[in-house]
């Protein structure tokens, strides 16, 4: 019995991730993010008043694309569209939690498309990041 | 909502500052680590000799990455607190190609809570376009 989801198992408007992973938001992973996407930005450098330092908003394809990985379909997929709205940058210290929701199934050419929404809230529900994402689904043998 | 021209310096038809970066294995292997997506195809030459691609090939999130130094140069705040991104991915990134990203203001509206820029946005490797989409910052309150 094959380890991935099927593109038939999936309904429009299930929850594709439960339960739901968490992320943590560590000064080890965001230095390592920085560094290996040579980021300058100054402001990731800097602490706010409060003494936070922010993370990439770009970190955003890190924690939502490993709580995607949680259940992965057959190898081949392929990313074929993203969208992302940054509500604001995490901080380091904090806990991210990913949830996703098929949205769209369909196909195209021959070829399964999987259209999912992904909403990240922290450890105390405040909203980061939401987006869709748009996956080739790979072929199921 | 009301399209506009020009805001407080900020004019249809603007570029943003082009950022150029070459790729090669090793920042691939560092953004594997990075972000925990070890898939072979990103980081094993010889699994990635027998796909499609014939070569291993990049994250195509490790180009989102160099897009969102883009617009948090750029600008950070309208970005990182409220920024959309909507793209496709169009082909890949190959160890020694060097991404080039480019944006163009081409729309300025005002909603109800505020002005935004969307710029369309476009990532090429010599003269293959690898990514295209575009991004919506807030300008002003």
């Amino acid at each position: 019995m094959s380890d991935y989801v099927k593109y038939s198992s999936m309904a429009e408007g299930d929850a594709f991730l439960d339960p739901i992973p968490s992320f943590e938001v560590t000064k080890e992973r965001v230095e390592k993010y920085i560094q290996s996407t040579n980021d300058e930005t100054e402001q990731l450098q800097i602490k706010d008043d409060q003494g936070r330092q922010v993370a990439p908003p770009m970190l955003a394809a890190v924690y939502v694309i490993e709580a995607l990985r949680t259940k992965v379909g057959p190898p081949g997929g392929i990313h074929a569209k993203q969208q992302f709205k940054f509500h604001r940058p995490a901080y380091i210290g904090e806990t991210l939690f990913t949830s996703a929701n098929v949205l769209k199934l369909y196909e195209r050419k021959g070829r399964h498309y999987v259209e999912m929404t992904t909403e990240t809230r922290n450890q105390d529900g405040e909203l980061i990041t939401s987006g869709m994402i748009t996956r080739i689904w790979g072929k199921e043998t | 909502m009301i399209e506009l021209q020009s805001y407080a310096g900020y004019s249809v038809g603007d570029q943003l500052e082009e950022l150029s970066q070459s790729v090669d294995q090793s920042m691939i292997d560092a953004y594997a680590d990075a972000s925990g997506d070890v898939n072979p195809l990103h980081i094993d030459p010889e699994f990635a000799k027998t796909t499609f691609f014939g070569r291993t090939i990049a994250h195509g999130l490790l180009t989102l990455a160099f897009v969102s130094r883009v617009l948090s140069q750029w600008n950070w705040q309208g970005w990182a607190y409220g920024g959309e991104l909507n793209v496709s991915f169009l082909g890949p990134v190959y160890p020694g190609d060097t991404v080039r990203v480019s944006g163009e203001i081409d729309q300025i509206e005002k909603r109800d809570d505020g002005i935004y820029a969307r710029c369309q946005l476009t990532c090429f490797c010599d003269d293959r376009k690898v990514v295209k989409g575009f991004v919506i910052c807030k300008i002003s309150h």
